[in-house]
């Protein structure tokens, strides 16, 4: 018996480091090395300092409505924190832009799950899907578990399209996933993944493609890390068992802005300062050289961003409901943009689904977001110039967009701008473009002697032009063209 | 969720075995095929293997008198040369080649549609033969097919890749040097309905002949995905196995770092398939055998960078891939001095080392992230994985093992991958089986590291 219990004692200590982590850590967790500027939405004072959230410890926080997570209404009886802690919001996005008291450092949150969203006929669709949570602490994400809490920012599942990642060339981007699991199919137990489509040189550590590297698991955390160095038109999806988990909705805008935006460069006549590309290699990060000729070609006024996407009913019906998935005769009847079929394109506000949560926060025009939150639509004025990010995640279909009275000038194309090997600009002007899923190009519409208006982008697949059944609605948006600016 | 069968998971296992002996495994420099001047082909009929564990009766092509296979015999020629493709046919319908980009003339046979065809196989009857001949008189990549029922006859697998190499360059794809290329790799993608395989291969069974009037390709709905005639995990498998006898050639491209990649992309079917390069962009160089390129210009001034290229049917697309190098990752891909002692030197007014083609300003950084504890991650898909066990090139690490039937680990040299597939993502199924279809995986392996 001596014997016995001498060797228990000896292994104690080999079994507890075994056992133990090398950094004992919940799953759970967020990874961002600096503070996140909020909005100081309370109006208190934040010290010296920028107003921020400090996601590890809130208590650590400069802005005074982020210090204490455990506020409860008490009329209500409901946390307070996401009404008093605001994290600052992309103003073209009105997303939380991820902006940190480090301008090299860009952090978001986003979990992946299960919910539901609105199709543009009114019909109640089963997804897949991410949704950002930036602005929750981690306390809060980690009390969450599997499922996710009843308050403002937390509700409610996953988001179509998914949360549109932006960051500048020169950032770094500290992307974390939490997979919060499936409600309606915890059978499923499905791991999940960020794949970055296009990051230039990557490493599978942060493709996110499974074979390669690793998916996952439901209640854990995993931070990607992406140093940007090159302007362009991405896209992000989740690349776990791709073909249905795409089909089901895990799709995302995703672009990288150019280090020369802020600097004045005069193309034909009108001066830029804001850019799809590292046009001028004399201001931007390639080499220094001769005045380029492109230089300026990609300048623009107003920005906004254009996923393709479209849904089978049938395979989402399936999925919902414990069926066996038909991979063969997958076939799209819903086809959208940014996640939405017209006339819900055109609509600048969140949308909520059935169950009054909110499911699809992008609409497919430009829009102002003002401190409140509240959206308005925003107007081209004639004479601008519009960039668009184009791009498809479709896993089934291919489609052709045109826009009916502006000419599209394609400046890029898979993320590069277009520009031969010896520097030939080969950009083109084209009255429509075609796109495969995992495809984008940037496009410029120059509204120069174009005549105030309603002007129709949509897809000349014309039977995509419907929601599903109804013969009306589909892939489609609207552009509006304003009278010159005085 | 992911649905498979036994037969499915048996060629995972086959597919662990084929990767541990990984130094002499898959990839090869340069496009296996047929190379010489004069070829003989045989049509006829045989089956092949998918990866949901299901055969399929195609018609192919034979090497001189062989067995069939699919896709067709990859022609190797040199640019000028007079080519000269003998035909015969074992296949109870006419048949026929013809050979996009070139100028043929044809003698024998009958006159069909498009060029003079070989006559369906009678019992007792000598066989005829069709002369096809042309001059390979430009460089680059191109296909071949049957020109007889094309729809039906390039469905059941009468397709392949014809490939000219430019006289005394056989390491460029072009007369140019900005084609050079240190490793190429074959892509011919095509499609199938097993449907109408079957419908034939019955019709096929009366005494009287195939009754082609019973085969609707009006209904034609694919599948099945297909690169160079084996969809995924085949495409991974060695070529010339034993137990793929109609489908030798694999599609498994392996690398160094640095290394200059051509990819030959042939669209053998009758669907757009747009494919996705994992870890870099590609450069598309030439389309249909012709550079991207100005009047009066050699090099190709009119290329373009893409990281997914729709192959388009009847086209072909050459593109340089990479190079890859981990360059501005913000770490160090080898993994910093603890993990991995080594130098990085770069070379004078360079910023990589000329021997392992690191990327020295990132040389020695770590990585920005604590990566997820073992437990919280699930490593491959359905059994398949390739995950060295680290983030870093060239170092190995524990992986749990990835497939519940075999305790071996894969990828021993601490390689790292990037998967090429179809982004039509629907087509990384084999008949309703996930996953399989239109991939493959890409290895890059350290330089130090043999590639066969
Ligand atoms: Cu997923």
């Amino acid at each position: 018996m001596q014997t016995s219990i001498r060797w228990t004692m000896r292994l104690a200590p080999v079994v507890a480091a075994l056992l133990t982590p090398p950094v004992a850590r919940a799953a759970v967790f967020i990874q961002c090395p600096a503070p996140l500027l909020t909005q100081n939405a309370t109006g208190g004072s934040c010290g010296a300092g920028p107003c921020y959230l400090d996601p590890k410890n809130p208590a650590a926080s400069s802005d005074p409505g982020c210090v204490d997570p455990e506020v409860v209404d008490p009329v209500t009886g409901k946390p307070t924190f996401f009404d008093t802690c605001k994290v600052r919001l992309d103003p073209v996005t009105g997303q939380p832009s991820g902006e940190t008291t480090d301008p090299t450092i860009v952090c978001r949150s986003i979990t992946c799950g299960d919910g539901h969203v609105n199709m543009a006929d009114g019909s109640d669709m089963y997804v897949f899907g991410f949704r950002d949570v930036t602005n929750a602490p981690e306390s809060l994400l980690a009390g969450a578990g599997f499922f996710l809490g009843e308050d403002g920012s937390l509700t409610g599942g996953a988001e179509f399209a998914a949360p549109t990642l932006v960051a500048r060339v020169g950032q770094r981007l500290y992307l974390t996933l939490t997979n919060v699991g499936f409600r309606e199919r915890p059978d499923l137990g499905d791991p999940h993944t960020v794949h970055f489509h296009g990051f230039p040189n990557a490493a599978p550590v942060f493709d996110g493609e499974p074979m390669s590297s690793f998916g996952l698991n439901m209640g854990a955390s995993l931070t990607y890390f992406y140093d940007n160095q090159y302007a362009g038109t991405y896209m992000w999806h989740c690349h776990v068992e791709a073909a249905e988990h795409m089909q089901m909705g895990m799709l995302g805008n995703l672009y990288i802005l150019p280090a020369q935006d802020g600097q004045a460069v005069t193309h034909g006549g009108q001066t830029y300062t804001r850019f799809a590309y590292d046009d001028c290699p004399t201001l931007g990060t390639l080499p220094l050289g001769t005045p380029d000729p492109m230089c300026g070609t990609t300048g623009y006024d107003v920005m906004y961003f254009l996923q393709q996407a479209s849904f089978d009913p049938v395979f989402h019906y399936n999925d919902q409901t414990y069926q066996k998935l038909d991979f063969a005769n997958m076939r799209d009847t819903y086809a959208m943009l940014n996640g939405r079929g017209y006339p819900d394109t055109v609509n600048p506000g969140v949308m909520v689904n059935s169950a009054g949560a909110p499911s699809q926060p992008l609409p497919a025009i430009p829009f102002t977001v003002d401190a409140q939150g509240v959206r308005a639509p925003l107007a081209i004025a004639q004479g601008q110039r519009l960039l668009l990010h184009l791009s498809s995640l479709a896993t089934e279909s291919f489609f052709t967009v045109t826009v009916l009275g502006i000419p599209m000038r394609i400046v890029g194309q898979g993320a590069q701008l277009l520009r031969g090997p010896t520097g030939i600009n080969t950009s083109y002007v084209t009255g429509s473009v075609t796109l495969s899923g995992g495809e984008a190009v940037d496009v410029i519409l120059d509204t120069t002697g174009v005549p105030p208006g309603t002007y129709f982008l949509y897809t000349t697949n014309l039977n995509h032009l419907s929601n599903d059944a109804e013969d009306f609605g589909g892939m489609m948006t609207e552009i509006v063209v304003a009278s010159a600016a005085q | 969720m992911i649905q498979t069968t036994q037969q499915g998971r048996r060629l995972f296992i086959l597919l662990l075995g084929a990767l541990l002996v990984l130094p002499a495994a898959p990839g090869r420099a340069t496009v296996l095929g047929a190379t010489g001047r004069t070829f003989t082909l045989t049509a006829r009929a045989d089956t092949i293997s998918t990866g949901d564990g299901d055969s399929m009766w195609m018609w192919g092509l034979g090497l001189g008198g062989g067995r069939m296979q699919y896709p067709g015999p990859t022609l190797i020629v040199t640019e000028g040369d007079s080519i000269t493709v003998i035909l015969r046919n074992q296949l109870p319908v006419p048949v026929s080649l013809v050979f996009p980009g070139h100028s043929v003339t044809a003698s024998g046979g009958t006159q069909g549609m498009l060029t003079r065809e070989v006559p369906a196989a009678r019992p007792g009857v000598p066989g005829q033969a069709v002369v096809y001949r042309f001059t390979a008189t430009h460089p680059g990549t191109f296909s071949y097919h049957s020109g007889t029922l094309p729809d039906l006859e390039v469905e059941m697998g009468l397709v392949g890749a014809l490939i000219v190499r430019p006289r005394g360059s056989p390491n460029q794809a072009y007369n140019d040097p900005a084609s050079a290329f240190d490793r190429e790799f074959l892509y011919l993608v095509t499609e199938a309905d097993p449907v109408l395989h079957q419908q034939l291969a019955f019709s096929c069974l009366s005494a009287a002949g195939c009754d082609l009037a019973s085969v609707d390709l009006t209904r034609r709905h694919p599948t099945d995905w297909f690169v160079n005639g084996r969809t995924f995990p085949d495409t991974m498998m060695d070529p010339f196995v034993a137990y793929l006898p109609t489908q030798p050639y694999n599609c498994a491209p392996m690398f160094h770092p640095g290394d200059r990649v051509l990819i030959r992309w042939v669209a053998g079917g009758a669907d757009l398939h747009p494919f996705h390069t994992h870890g870099q962009n590609h450069l598309v160089i030439a389309r249909d055998g012709r550079l991207l390129r100005t009047p009066g210009s050699a090099a190709p001034d009119l290329a373009v960078s893409d990281y997914t290229t729709t192959n388009v049917p009847g086209e072909t697309v050459d593109a340089l891939w990479g190079p890859w190098t981990g360059e501005r990752l913000g770490w160090d891909v080898y993994g910093t001095q603890d993990i991995n002692p080594h130098t990085c030197n770069a070379a004078p007014g360079s910023n990589f080392d000329p021997v392992s083609r690191e990327y020295c300003p990132d040389h020695d950084k770590p990585l920005p992230v604590t990566l997820p504890s073992q437990s919280d991650v699930t490593y491959g898909v359905v059994g398949v994985g390739m995950w060295g066990g680290t983030p870093y090139l060239g170092v190995s690490g524990d992986v749990p093992p990835i497939n519940p039937a075999s305790s071996t680990q894969m990828n021993v040299v601490g390689g790292i991958s990037f998967m090429w597939h179809s982004h039509a993502e629907r087509e990384l199924t084999t008949n309703n089986i996930f996953i399989g279809g239109m991939a493959t995986m890409a290895l890059i392996v350290p330089v130090g590291t043999a590639i066969p």
